[in-house]
């Protein structure tokens, strides 16, 4: 059974999106029921995925029956099914989120919007899901196709930012195709599985170390990491808020997993670290992303352009628990990924709320927020403190492991960058709390006569289809934090590759 | 040497190519000539996998005589070239068609909103707009 | 710009010259990418799909799915440029 809704996961949203113009055509409003509805599918199938590799191992499906080298496979083991569940889950939550937000934003473009939606959905899980090498390029470049039109209708500006994506992303692209190719050259092979069992007497092969370089720097381009991030700010900043929260939790970490793919599965982990030195070139890099996306964000006074930059610096994080390599820092990446997606989410969620109340992301005019949107930044503030690090809440336990992991490797500056970053964090987001919560009165209202006038604030909720996500993402983070034991004793610790 | 060149000239002719979209795409200031560039990337990608293909004295991977119901001559694999790469570069040919097509979308969105295709007229125009 | 351009080029350059020194010869029909999968379309694909064309049999059958991607990459990219070009027609919301 399982077996089939591995084929589901993919073919219900690309199925459904080629429905999406006809729905569209005939009823405008009914695409987002729709779009909602056929996004519960992929979420159930990969909870019902990840249960069965949870009880029975990893297993593989064969794409129109040839066997793996020759035909394509889906190759379902706990790394992909974790992270399958991490991407259905968020964008059901966002396509839930999206209605007021495009009916305000993108009325004339709702019907194109919402089957770009759902093929950057699929985009994202076959990259997931796939354990060919090739079959991921196809994926990606749908994934990079949807992403570059759906930012490109932004706001101001976002043409622009659309274009330098389109640029460095296929730079980026073509670099991991251009890796395919070296592998391919020196192994004739394309499936993941086979190229391990292929490539270990290979390793002394410049072609295979020429490859290498091309897969990570194409996957550093399109993961945002530090000297290859430019595109990101300006891209993720001017997109449309249903469109930024969804790929700004999902892009980057999903790229970061295939990273985790290739550099552990398809390649051996001592390949990785002993032959080629790439683990201390991308630690320090990490370590400048997270230092500069910090200090930028620092620098912001617009909300969302600030977690933009955090989104900078968060990649950084998980690259840090990638190049210590050993077990506590590869599982601290794993969890960062799933926490990550979740509390960036949850941000985005809420800044496209405050957008769509106030009409403004400035820090400064938040004030007294939290009596006109009480639910929203309750969740805000969990989040916030998720993303310094306080203990109930999710964000503390990946970054444990990551300093564990760092200090397990002997690298004591990234620890330390990594414990920095948490301060910096905590400056950012009680600046937007303190400006929410305690800031007085706008001097506007109360100049005339010297006397103070005490307006009484209209409370002014979010709709409830923004509020319901953001309140489950905000449970999330603390719920996620509560069981991260149990998932990491129960997944993540077999999603890690067993040599460690 | 000379012969070290030779054996591999289809890798020399690519890196050229490659290194010259490259260039256009990172150091062009007009948007046309950086998408010029990304093409000629990608074809530069496509023209290496295809050699890769290729056999020498080897011919067209199209069986004749061998069709379904004929007979069981034996089929000589050095004689056909190798018909993976050139399955794998019908798919990126479509994909880079598909990146050019968006790509020059993205750039009539943008000659509609500021007039000009030159990257830093568009930052001047940007920056006095205050945006 | 043309001289971090000028270093990103010379840099992958290198990079890719250095790796073409293990690079079997242009025609080998030896290489592994010549021998190890490939031969079996070769031998193969005729007999269990039924068509001479082996670009065709391997595009359309062994690696289909590929061939799915690709089509999807198509519609992509259309419903793209309707995305991005479309304007409000007169009196039209659509």
């Amino acid at each position: 059974m399982a077996e089939q809704f591995a084929a589901l996961i993919i073919v219900v949203p690309l199925i459904a999106s080629l429905f999406v113009p006809v729905i569209g055509w005939w009823k405008k409003r009914l695409c987002y029921p729709w779009v909602v509805a056929v996004l519960i599918i992929p979420l159930i199938s990969s909870l019902s995925i990840l249960n069965t590799v949870m009880t029975t191992g990893k297993f593989s499906y064969r794409l129109a029956g040839w066997a793996p080298p020759w035909g394509i496979e889906y190759v379902l083991d706990h790394l992909s099914a974790f992270v399958l569940v991490i991407v259905s889950f968020i964008s059901l939550m966002v396509a839930i989120y999206s209605k007021k937000s495009v009916q305000d934003n993108l009325p004339e473009k709702t019907v194109p919007f919402y089957t770009l939606f759902l093929l950057l959905v699929t985009g994202l899980m076959g990259i997931v899901i796939t354990g060919d090498v090739f079959n991921l390029f196809v994926f990606l470049e749908i994934s990079a196709l949807s992403c570059y039109a759906l930012i490109a209708i932004g706001e101001e500006g976002a043409p622009m930012a659309a274009f330098n994506y389109i640029i460095i992303g296929t730079i980026g692209a073509c670099f991991y195709l251009l890796g395919i190719g070296y592998l391919y050259i020196a192994t004739g092979s394309l499936n993941m599985a086979d190229l391990a069992n292929i490539l270990p007497p290979l390793y002394d092969s410049k072609v295979i170390l020429v490859a290498f370089a091309f897969f990570t720097v194409g996957l550093a381009v399109k993961a945002g990491l530090f000297p290859m991030h430019t595109w990101l700010p300006d891209a993720y900043c001017t997109a449309p808020s249903a469109v930024s929260a969804l790929i700004a939790p999902l892009m980057t970490k999903v790229a970061a997993y295939v990273m985790i793919r290739l550099m552990f599965t398809v390649f051996q982990p001592h390949f990785s670290i002993e032959i080629v030195p790439v683990f201390t070139i991308l630690g320090w890099l990490a370590v400048m992303a997270i230092v500069w996306g910090g200090i930028k964000a620092l620098a912001q006074t617009d909300l969302k352009r600030m977690l933009v930059y955090v989104v900078v610096a968060e990649v950084g994080y998980i690259v840090i628990g990638v190049s210590v390599a050993n077990r506590l820092g590869l599982t601290g990446a794993i969890l960062h990924i799933m926490n990550d997606a979740v509390m960036m989410a949850c941000l985005f969620l809420v800044t496209g709320a405050i957008l769509y109340k106030t009409g403004t992301r400035e820090i400064h005019q938040l004030s007294h927020l939290n009596k006109k949107m009480p639910f929203t930044m309750a969740a805000f503030t969990i989040t916030a403190l998720s993303m310094v690090g306080i203990p109930p809440a999710c964000g503390f336990f990946s970054k444990w492991y990551l300093i564990l992991g760092t200090i397990e490797a002997g690298q004591w500056f990234w620890a330390a960058a990594l414990l920095c970053s948490s301060l910096i964090n905590a400056v950012l987001f009680f600046r937007v709390i303190e400006c929410a919560y305690l800031k007085p009165m706008e001097p506007a209202y109360a100049h005339d006569g010297g006397e103070t006038i005490h307006e009484e604030i209209q409370r002014d909720e979010a709709p409830f289809t923004m509020l319901v996500p953001i309140v489950i993402m905000a449970a999330g983070v603390i719920l996620l934090g509560i069981f991260s034991g149990k998932i990491i004793s129960s997944v993540i610790q077999f999603a890690v590759p067993a040599s460690f | 040497m000379l012969d070290y060149v030779i054996s591999k000239y289809n890798f020399w002719i690519y890196i050229i190519l490659m290194m010259i979209g490259l260039y256009a795409m990172i150091g062009k200031k007009n948007l046309v000539k950086k998408l010029i560039g990304m093409n000629i990337f990608q074809s530069a990608i496509i023209l290496f996998y295809v050699s890769t293909g290729v056999k020498a004295g080897a011919t067209v991977p199209i069986l004749s005589g061998h069709g379904h119901g004929h007979g069981h001559e034996v089929i000589e694999v050095a004689k056909y070239i190798n018909p993976l790469p050139h399955v794998l570069m019908l798919t990126a040919i479509v994909v880079s068609i598909a990146t050019t097509g968006v790509a020059i979308a993205t750039l009539i969105l943008i000659y509609r909103k500021y007039n000009t295709l030159e990257e830093d007229e568009i930052l001047m125009i940007r920056k006095e707009t205050g945006v | 710009m043309k001289v971090i351009a000028l270093i990103a080029v010379i840099m992958t350059g290198t990079l890719l010259i250095y790796g073409a020194g293990d690079m079997p010869d242009w025609g080998d029909p030896n290489s592994p990418a010549n021998s190890y999968v490939s031969p079996r379309y070769i031998l193969e694909a005729t007999e269990k799909t039924a068509t001479p064309n082996i670009v065709t049999a391997v595009l359309a059958d062994y690696r289909s799915y590929d061939t799915m991607g690709e089509t999807v990459v198509v519609f992509t990219a259309a419903l793209g440029c309707v995305l991005m070009l479309r304007k409000k027609r007169n009196g039209e919301g659509g």
